[in-house]
């Protein structure tokens, strides 16, 4: 055997997709399986006054139409959202309090019979003036929940640091700099929308759920808790998912609704939102109003850092934080930076608005802090007149400062912040792009170069800070290995594309020397796989991954004792080296893992347990903390306000590489996410609260067409808490890049006077603030 | 999504007589564009079932059309509210009637829409183009409907 760790294999499950043959939700049809249908609400805050039925009802082929009024007779109208701050309503009873809220549910022989009904469900309602915007929100004019004892619409004050240190010493710096920046609502829009297919079967007393869910063991035990079916008697199955960005981490009304109709009809229902849904109703991600100051010397070196947010939440307070965090890992905002002193608060409000606020590939909230703080570093740099990439090394935490405590209270594991930066700018070319700058500003060509030198924290637990419904974040897993040398790998993780079924045979394949090929992994169906958090927050790698590792080492333990049971000496005797149990001192004698595998059922040693299958719970010791310094060139078209990319590089640190070509691919995925936010997307609600990107022809998702050529490269610095000293990599090109594209666009605007545009960089934002510009000169 | 128009049309008819037409529900039903189907519920009010196109919003909305005649000022107010597919459209509409000579009348009119759900996506331009055309034959039919 040879090393499976850092080989660039195929991934195992890419047959099956590249040929028509994953099995999504979609793909599931049972016999007698029923439809279900939502009625939305066209008003953003409205009472409701009266739902009648009965047109629904008479059409051939409804079979029940359910209300809000419905659910609450069945106690089931209220959810707790995760964290456990606040409850959500299933169906909008008594109050609508967001445009597209599900009102009631059609069910119905066929989709189409059901959609029919919906239309004929008749909903009566008063309008209630809505409230659009956190800073309305603020005032209490309008108080939107009359289900909260208290009377306002403020959630949450959140915060973290020294506010008097900070403040003094933002007070005493010699150079200061504050913006107020905006992280905009936008979307994960996966391209598998949500669905569940609900099947209760009445003879056997179970509810199988296939859902399409990032989380199904959580999932699992959130509605056994919710509707009191005993959790035995619920089993999931999250079947293939079509990504998920965190979007498949909260439980959805249509859930819900397809659930409770399943359980009352007793045959299976399916329901599958459409896109529109998707985009309209389920959780959307930041709307972060962040003012940012940061005091500094005249040479450049920070003294403090201030954020204060003002959060839009939405109308139920549904953000998938742990439950200590309600606003996530925002403490993270200090970001590669050695801030003597920092503060952080956030406050949060209901608006008329969609809930949501989940991680959009980011854990919890860390894209937010992210973008603050190196989007404040680059204008920090403009008043100084200081090169931004020189800015950032003046300010970096030293690698001799690891483990580095940050004064919002995490411990950074490792890093080389510097010599990351150093790779990145010499593998652009940065001094000759900037001279290049230099001659096109002279005639007057807009070109810039933005730089992002990102950290961010992933991997939760640990358990003793995280949870979820009181979960501790541990994950999960399950190694079991077969006569012939095979084996099956489950873990509590459920991926969505990610290529687990690949890294996780890799991890465990040179755990133990076995061929990653004949290691079946397998994940989602809670009857099987060992309890799990699930797969979001870049935790994997970090904690699935590691539990892996330590499942395998079980199982290397064990086999030890076959191995020396095989060659006849002493367990003290055997060492595990070049991937096979050999006799130390005697050259050539050894037993691979697959003859100690066949002993194990055939042959094992007297007064041993036969089989050779391991179990681990890994309860993360802290966090991984992966970075990166990505760096782009940009073209400004003076004339139409036209941003061409015309170089992204990605140089990333995400500690010891499984897969690289898994990674690379992540990388890809994440930074065109981070385009698309950068350039496209954003949740938009008109004054009246609208919601005005419905579907994709107005939520622009980008295509090959739009997207860049990536470079990327690497620098490893593993982490030294990990196993095998793995960080996770989903997150960070979302987390890192928005901020580089911005960096590089006002880089380009800088002659111009332009010191920040806040997402998406339009076209029209773009041409518009150069037009102003011009008339100001 | 909130629009309003203003505008002004002549009616080749004197003024009693366009404020007789105008005052029937079942006339006023008979100059909309694109109505499927219409049901006189009161003496100044009716239903309408009217095919809408609208980008990708396509289909049948229901309204509820109410009048609401001031004799005394010259002035109908008009109230309109619907919907379909999810949408809903409110609209208030006004309109002032002055003889412009014997045998014709000047009205001035005002309209202001509320349009919420998927039909408030399409875009300002797309609904104002939509509302013009709806208005242009309207006023067409009324104009045809009294010269004869």
């Amino acid at each position: 055997m040879t090393a499976s760790i850092g080989v660039a294999m195929k991934r195992k499950e890419d047959p099956r997709f590249i040929r028509g043959r994953g099995r999504y939700l979609d793909d599931i049809v049972l016999p007698n399986m029923l439809y279900l249908a939502l009625v939305h609400s066209p008003y953003p805050h409205a009472r409701i006054k009266s739902i009648d039925k009965s047109k629904a009802l008479a059409l051939p082929g409804v079979k029940a139409v359910i209300t809000g009024e419905d659910l609450d007779a069945a106690k089931l109208e209220w959810l707790p959202t995760f964290h456990g701050y606040d409850k959500q309503m299933v169906l909008a009873f008594g109050k609508a309090l967001y445009q597209y809220q599900e009102v009631a549910g059609v069910v119905a022989t066929s989709r189409e019979i059901a959609e029919d009904g919906v239309e004929l469900v008749e909903v009566e309602y008063e309008p209630l003036d809505p409230v659009v915007n956190p800073f309305q929100s603020k005032e209490d004019k309008i108080i939107l929940r009359d289900d909260r004892e208290s009377k306002t619409n403020h959630i949450y004050h959140w915060e973290v640091g020294d506010k008097e240190k900070t403040a003094a010493a933002l007070d005493s710096s010699a150079v200061r700099i504050k913006e107020r920046i905006l992280s905009p609502r936008c979307h994960p829009a996966p391209l598998e929308p949500c669905g569940i297919v609900a099947d209760m079967n009445k003879a056997t007393g179970r509810l199988t759920v296939y859902m399409t869910s990032q989380a199904p063991h959580v999932h699992r035990t959130a509605f056994s808790l919710v509707t009191g079916i005993p959790e035995d008697k619920i089993h999931f199955i999250s079947p293939d998912v079509g990504g998920g960005f965190g979007n498949k981490v909260p439980v959805y009304p249509g859930y819900v609704v397809a659930t409770v109709a399943s359980v009352i009809i007793g045959v299976p229902v399916k329901w599958v939102e459409t896109r529109t849904e998707n985009l309209t109703t389920t959780g959307f991600a930041r709307d972060y109003h962040m003012d940012v100051e940061i005091g500094a010397t005249n040479d450049g070196r920070v003294t403090a850092l201030k954020v204060s947010t003002t959060a839009d939440h939405g109308a139920f307070d549904a953000a998938a934080d742990p439950r200590k965090y309600p606003a996530g890992l925002f403490g993270i905002v200090t970001g590669s930076y050695d801030f003597p002193t920092a503060f952080a608060e956030v406050d949060a409000y209901f608006t008329n608005k969609a809930p949501g606020g989940i991680a959009y590939r980011c854990s919890f909230r860390v894209t937010e802090a992210s973008y603050a703080i190196e989007r404040s570093m680059d204008i920090l740099a403009r008043k100084l007149d200081m090169d931004p990439a020189e800015l950032r090394r003046r300010n970096f935490v030293a690698k001799d400062k690891f483990p580095y405590s940050s004064p919002l209270g995490f411990v950074y594991d490792s890093g080389d912040y510097e010599a990351t930066l150093r790779k990145a700018l010499d593998k652009i070319g940065y001094d000759s792009l900037r001279k290049e700058q230099a001659e096109k500003r002279k005639r007057g060509e807009l070109m810039g170069i933005g730089i992002s030198t990102f950290t961010e924290v992933v991997g939760a637990g640990p358990g003793k800070h995280f949870d979820i419904l009181g979960i501790k974040m541990f994950d999960s897993a399950e190694i079991r290995i077969h006569p012939t040398g095979s084996g099956i790998v489950r873990a509590g993780t459920r991926h969505q594309g990610q290529g687990h079924e690949t890294t996780y045979a890799q991890i465990v394949g040179e755990e133990l020397g076995l061929d990653p090929q004949e290691l079946l992994v397998e994940e989602g169906d809670t009857d099987t796989a060992p309890y799990g958090l699930g797969t979001y927050a870049s935790r994997s790698t970090p904690v699935a991954g590691a539990a892996l590792a330590m499942a395998a080492r079980r199982i290397r333990e064990k086999a030890k004792k076959i191995a020396a049971h095989l060659m006849e000496v002493s367990e003290a005797d055997v060492e595990w080296s070049d991937y096979k149990f050999n006799v130390k001192g005697i050259p050539g004698k050894s037993v691979t893992m697959k003859d100690v595998a066949f002993a194990a059922y055939t042959n094992p040693p007297p007064a041993t347990e036969p089989g050779l299958e391991a179990t681990y719970y890994y309860d993360p010791p802290n966090m991984t903390f992966p970075n990166g310094a990505y760096v782009a060139v940009v073209d400004v078209d003076r004339d139409t306000g036209h941003v061409q990319v015309r170089r992204f590089l990605a140089v990333d640190d995400c500690g010891v590489v499984v897969n690289p070509m898994i990674v690379e691919g992540q990388i890809h995925g994440g930074l065109t996410e981070g385009f698309a936010m950068a350039f496209m997307q954003q949740i938009v609600y008109d004054d009246a609260g609208n919601h005005l990107n419905t579907n994709f022809t107005d939520y622009l998702v980008p295509t090959a067409l739009e997207t860049p050529h990536w470079e990327t490269d690497r620098t490893v610095t593993p982490s030294p808490h990990h196993p095998i000293g793995a960080k996770g990599v989903g997150e960070s090109p979302n987390v890192g890049s928005p901020q580089a594209f911005v960096n590089a666009v006002m880089d380009a605007l800088a002659p111009l006077g332009v010191t920040h545009l806040d997402m998406p960089l339009t076209r029209e934002k773009v041409w518009r603030a150069i037009r102003e510009a011009e008339a100001k000169t | 999504m909130n629009l309003s128009w203003d505008g002004e049309e002549n009616i080749p008819a004197a003024k009693a007589t366009v404020w007789t037409f105008i005052n029937d529900p079942a006339k006023i039903a008979g100059c909309l564009p694109d109505v499927e189907s219409t049901a006189i519920t009161g003496s100044s009010s009716f239903d309408a079932v009217v095919r809408v196109s609208l980008g990708p919003v396509r289909g049948k909305f229901k309204f509820k059309v109410s009048l609401a005649p001031q004799a005394d000022r010259n002035r109908m107010d008009l109230k309109v509210s619907g919907g379909g597919l999810g949408s809903v459209v409110d609209l208030a509409a006004g309109a002032d009637l002055a003889p412009a000579g014997e045998n014709a009348t000047t009205l001035k009119w005002h309209g202001d829409a509320s349009i919420r759900g998927p039909a408030a996506t399409v875009g300002g331009r797309v609904l104002d183009a939509q509302a013009h055309r709806v208005i242009g034959t309207t006023f067409e039919n009324v104009k045809k409907a009294l010269s004869v």
